[in-house]
C-alpha cells in the first residue's frame, strides 16, 4: 500500500480545452497544406482555401492563449525570442506563425504564389507534426508511445480533409480522406502493438488502458475504417473520420499524461 | 561552479514530515500542491512488513528531460547544476511537468510552472535548504559533489547501498537515498503489502 502526506505533482496538467487545442491545430496545419498542395499544383484554384485555413490557425492560436495560466502574463513573446530547437512547441510556434503569414500572403495574392505555396508545405507540415513531437519526446509517459509521431500528422491531415470534404463538396478532398484514413487505421490497428512490446512501464500503462477504457481503441478503429469504406458518400466519410480522429486523439493526450510514478513506478 | 546534490538517509527517516512543512513555510507553496512530499509504502508479507518513508521533491537531474523541452529557456539548469524556472520567461505549457519522470513539477495557480529549487536563496547565503535544516533526525545532508570535503561524500561511503528514482530513465537524479530500509531498492513495487 502506498499513501502520500503532501501531494505530488501527478494530477492531470492538460484539461479539455487543451483537446480542443490538439483538434484545431490538426485542422489548422492540415488545412494549410493542403492549401500548399492546391498552390503548387493549381494556384488558380485556392479561392478561399488560404483564409479558411487561416481562421482555423487563429482559432488556436486563441484558445491557446485562452487556456494558458499564463496568458495575463504575456510570457509567450519569449517563444519567439529564444532558441529551443529541442523543444515541440517551440517549433509548433514558428510552424503555426509562418503558416498564418504565408497564407496571408497567398489569400491577398502578393507576391509569387508557388513560392509562397512551398513555403507553407514546410510551415505546416511542422504544424501537423509537432505535436506528436510534442508527446513523444516524454520517456515518462509511455502511453505517447513514438508511434503517435506518424499517428498524430496522418489523424491531423484526416480531421482537416473530413472538414474540407464537408465545406467543399465537390473537390478533389475526398480521395486523400480515403488515403489518410487508411493510414490512420493501420496505425491505430498497430498501437497497442507497439506498448505492447514496449518497456514494463509501457506494458503497465497498457494494461490500465484496457483495463478501462480499451473501448475507445476499438471505437476508432471501426470510426476509421468506415470513414475509408464510405466511398460513394463523402459526407458521412467525412463524419467518420472526425469523429475518430478527434476520439483517438483526445484518449490518447487525456489518458496517456496519468502519472505511473505515483503507483509505485 | 558547485555541483549540489542531496542525500537522505531512509534508514533514519521517520516520516515526520517536518520537511514538508518547512518546505511549505520557506516557498510558500500554493494551498493544494507541494514541492516536497512522503511517500510511505508497506512492503513485504508478514511477519516480515516494514513501512518505508520517502520524502521525494525535484531531483536536480544531471540531464534534466525538463530542459531541453522548454519552448523558452525558462526551465533551466545553472551553473551550479540545479534545475531552475524562470518564472517571467514561463508560459504555463506544462510541457516540463509532461517530461518529468518523479511528478516533481506542478502548474502554480499564478500561471507557472513550481518545483524545488533545493532553497536556492539560502544555499546562495551559505545555508542548507529548509527541509536540510529542520529534519529532526539529521536524515538529510545538502552539499557540492565536486567538493572533496563535502560530507556528501562522508555519507555516501558509509552508506551500506544508495539508490536514485527511477534510473532506467538515465537522468542521473542529484538527490540519492541511502540505506533503503526494504534493501530490495527503491522500485519494488510487486513487494507491496496490498490494503
Amino acid at each position: 500500500m502506498t499513501a502520500f502526506y503532501g501531494i505530488p505533482g501527478a494530477e492531470a496538467f492538460w484539461h479539455w480545452t487543451t483537446l480542443v487545442h490538439f483538434l484545431l491545430v490538426a485542422l489548422a496545419g492540415g488545412t494549410a497544406f493542403y492549401t500548399a498542395i492546391v498552390g503548387l499544383r493549381e494556384p488558380g484554384n485556392l479561392r478561399g482555401l488560404a483564409w479558411l485555413s487561416l481562421v482555423f490557425i487563429i482559432l488556436d492560436l486563441f484558445m491557446l492563449w485562452a487556456e494558458s495560466p499564463a496568458r495575463l502574463r504575456f510570457s509567450h513573446i519569449w517563444l519567439f525570442l529564444s532558441f529551443a530547437p529541442l523543444s515541440a512547441i517551440w517549433w509548433g510556434a514558428w510552424g503555426l506563425s509562418l503558416s498564418a503569414l504565408m497564407l496571408i500572403l497567398l489569400g491577398t495574392k502578393l507576391g509569387p504564389p508557388r513560392f509562397w505555396s512551398g513555403m507553407l508545405a514546410l510551415s505546416s507540415t511542422i504544424v501537423l507534426a509537432y505535436p506528436g513531437y510534442a508527446l513523444a519526446a516524454n520517456a515518462a509517459r509511455p502511453l505517447w508511445d513514438h508511434l503517435v509521431l506518424a499517428l498524430f500528422p496522418a489523424s491531423g491531415l484526416l480531421l482537416a480533409l473530413a472538414v474540407l470534404v464537408w465545406l467543399r463538396p465537390a473537390n478533389e478532398a475526398a480521395p486523400w480522406l480515403q488515403i489518410a484514413a487508411l493510414a490512420s487505421l493501420a496505425l491505430t490497428a498497430l498501437y497497442p502493438l507497439a506498448l505492447a512490446s514496449g518497456g514494463a512501464d509501457t506494458r503497465a500503462a497498457l494494461a490500465l488502458w484496457f483495463q478501462d477504457w480499451g473501448w475507445f481503441l476499438l471505437g476508432g478503429v471501426l470510426l476509421f475504417l468506415a470513414a475509408f469504406l464510405a466511398r460513394r458518400s463523402p459526407a458521412l466519410a467525412g463524419a467518420c473520420a472526425l469523429a475518430g480522429g478527434f476520439v483517438i486523439r483526445s484518449w490518447i493526450v487525456e489518458h496517456g499524461q496519468h502519472s505511473l510514478f505515483v503507483h509505485g513506478f | 561552479m558547485a555541483r549540489y546534490a542531496m542525500l537522505i538517509d531512509l534508514a533514519a527517516c521517520v516520516g515526520c514530515a517536518a520537511c514538508a512543512a518547512a518546505c511549505v513555510l520557506e516557498n510558500e507553496a500554493p494551498p493544494g500542491h507541494n514541492r516536497l512530499w512522503i511517500r510511505q509504502r508497506e512492503l513485504g508479507s508478514f511477519p516480515n512488513v516494514i513501512v518505508e518513508y520517502r520524502p521525494e521533491q525535484c531531483l536536480h537531474c544531471e540531464n534534466p528531460p525538463c530542459v531541453p523541452v522548454c519552448p523558452t529557456g525558462a526551465s533551466h539548469k545553472t551553473t551550479d547544476g540545479l534545475v531552475m524556472v524562470e518564472v517571467e520567461r514561463c508560459i504555463a505549457c506544462a510541457a516540463c511537468i509532461a517530461a518529468c519522470p518523479y511528478d516533481a513539477r506542478f502548474m502554480n495557480p499564478a500561471g507557472y510552472v513550481d518545483k524545488c529549487t533545493f532553497c536556492e536563496h539560502r544555499v546562495k547565503e551559505g545555508q542548507d535548504p529548509a527541509c536540510v535544516e529542520t529534519c529532526p533526525t539529521g536524515c538529510r545532508v545538502f552539499g557540492d559533489l565536486d567538493d572533496p570535503n563535502s560530507s556528501l561524500h562522508e555519507w555516501l561511503a558509509k552508506a551500506e547501498r544508495v539508490d536514485v528514482l527511477r534510473p532506467e530513465m538515465g537522468t542521473g537524479p542529484k538527490l540519492m537515498y541511502l540505506n533503503t530500509p526494504s534493501k530490495l531498492g527503491l522500485r519494488n513495487p510487486g513487494s507491496e503489502v496490498e490494503s
